[in-house]
């Protein structure tokens, strides 16, 4: 007993101290020189991928301007400003100024250029292109997901390989999460179409999950703490979802059978917005749930910063174990987190599907049982 | 400057929005075609493959037990005639035994029966003649005896008398 206590001790020392190094690249980071931290600035996208200590690398640039119309490509936010076909403001005191000369370069060594939202000199921007930050780690995301299912892929090119037991973790590890999406998601609230929807699935859990998992990678974030990913992935679900719907599906959207005309007229809308609400909350409560772990986290980091601040270094020096153990804490739920939030995501894809494919069979007996009052009055 | 970025938060990026949708549709063709395809294929074969096997192993169990069934059956069956066929020849020995015995018994009962008969016989014969021989020898002493006192008639009954009060056997 006394050696297992022990052991389990000494576990959490280790898992304490592995906590500090792999947090240590964000302690640095979400410091800056001044002390402050800035949490929001952290999570949110950006222009550039952070590899502190070691410094940042900005991400290119591409902007589609009109008047005249063109699309310009520059490596980074600094050559496009330093170019001066693109400008910055800063704002004080309620007024803009647009910087150049040595107040740009003085900005740029302020690192303000990365949170600045440069404008064209000529013309107007019709569309910012840049790579981002949570681009990048979708697409790493997609890469990642690509290459590990076309490895499994191949496990089953020979037609003995098919029907052998699966074998070593990586084909069992994975090919136990494609059968539980499929048996646990895909069938059961999809119902027997749910071969239709099953590669939807799949992909959006994978990739969910995967982006999920990297947001707790050091130097990596989750792109799906991205609002504009996770919309995308929403509409992605509608538009598959609707794509199928059948005919009883629309009848009972826009024509609701069973209660009398005018309710018919007020129902309709309501179904309507309810419908596209849930595809919204679908994208919101992947996205919030993602980016509320990350700004948690930093969130905790920063309290020993403030309490640097306000308190001295002493207390910070204090407070920080518990900081880091509750980073920890967090750090865990988070894994958890990013397995159920890409099972309540594929979950509530499969349902929608689910209702888009509903067939009433009782469709016809009904509207003739609520056209007669209605022929009557 | 912080609520600017805050606002960024919550604001979708139309650029990354665009990026996206062509990410993610290349995702759904690629893994689709590449990758779900031949890994859900290949899983619900496998599937199938264990289902019938199992059905085919539950099958082959079901015959194996009827054919042992049927085997112990017949093995019942053998062991029962088997015994009765000891049993038969069992109870015909016992039978044919007892029978030879009172056979033999009967027959050694006759002969003792005719022994004795023989033996009555042989001694009434033998008792006979000693009874004649007896007489004579009697007759011709008491001659040689008596021959001048007695003549041959007193002397017969005198004889006779002796005899009668001879023992039978």
């Amino acid at each position: 007993m006394a050696l297992n206590a022990n052991i389990r001790y000494r576990q959490i020392v280790l898992l304490l101290a592995a906590g500090c190094v792999f947090l240590g690249p964000r302690l640095a980071h979400a410091a800056d020189e001044e002390g402050k931290l800035d949490a929001v600035a952290h999570t949110a996208d950006g222009v550039y991928l952070d590899f502190a200590p070691f410094g940042a690398v900005e991400l290119p640039r591409i902007f589609l301007r009109s008047d005249p119309w063109g699309l310009d490509v520059f490596p980074s936010t600094r050559s496009a400003l330093l170019s001066e076909r693109y400008v910055m403001e800063h704002k004080e005191d309620g007024h803009a100024e647009i910087l150049h000369g040595e107040a740009l370069r003085d900005a740029i060594d302020h690192h303000e250029h990365l949170y600045a939202k440069p404008k064209p000199a000529q013309g107007t921007l019709v569309l910012d292109l840049s790579i981002t930050r949570h681009l990048v780690f979708g697409v790493l995301a997609a890469l990642i997901v690509v290459a590990i299912f076309l490895g499994l892929a191949r496990r089953y090119r020979r037609p003995e390989d098919r029907v052998a037991a699966p074998r070593g973790i990586f084909q069992n590890m994975f090919e136990a999460l494609v059968i539980f999406v499929r048996d646990e998601i895909a069938k059961p609230c999809v119902g027997p179409r749910y071969r239709e929807f099953l590669p939807f699935l799949l992909t959006a859990f994978m990739f969910i999950l995967c982006a999920n998992l990297m947001g707790l990678a050091p130097y990596l974030g989750a792109a799906t703490s991205n609002v504009a990913v996770t919309f995308t992935l929403a509409a992605f679900t509608f538009v598959a979802g609707q794509r199928k719907g059948t005919k009883a599906y629309w009848t009972h959207l826009f024509w609701p059978p069973g209660v009398p005309l005018p309710v018919k007229f007020i129902l309709a809308p309501i179904e309507l917005v309810s419908l596209i609400a849930k595809h919204f909350a679908l994208a919101l409560r992947l996205f919030a749930n993602m980016m509320s772990g990350s700004l948690l986290i930093l969130s905790l980091i920063g309290i020993i910063f403030t309490i640097n601040v306000l308190f001295g270094s002493l207390a910070a020096a204090l407070v920080a174990p518990v900081g880091v153990a509750f980073t920890l804490f967090i750090t865990f739920i988070k894994i958890a987190v990013a397995f159920i939030h890409a099972f309540v995501f594929t979950l509530l894809s499969a349902i929608f599907f689910g209702m888009a494919l509903e067939e009433d069979e009782h469709h016809e007996e009904e509207t003739s049982a609520e056209e007669q009052p209605a022929l009557a009055g | 400057m912080d609520i600017i970025v805050a606002q960024s938060l919550l604001e979708p990026n139309a650029g990354l929005i665009f990026y996206k949708v062509i990410v993610f549709a290349l995702l759904l063709f690629v893994l689709g075609k590449y990758a779900w395809k031949p890994i859900v294929n290949a899983l619900s074969e496998r599937e199938e493959t264990i289902d019938a096997s199992l059905r085919k192993a539950e099958q082959a169990l079901e015959e194996a037990r009827q054919t042992g069934a049927k085997n112990e059956e017949a093995r019942r069956e053998a062991e029962e005639n088997a015994r009765r066929v000891l049993q038969d020849a069992r109870t015909a020995a016992e039978r044919v035994r007892a029978e030879e015995l009172e056979k033999t018994r009967a027959r050694i009962r006759q002969m003792q029966e005719q022994a004795q008969a023989e033996i009555e016989r042989e001694k009434e014969r033998a008792l006979e003649e000693l009874r004649d021989e007896v007489a004579g020898l009697a007759i011709r002493t008491a001659e040689q005896i008596l021959e001048e006192t007695l003549d041959a008639d007193r002397h017969r009954k005198m004889v006779d008398r002796f005899i009668e009060q001879l023992p039978r056997n």
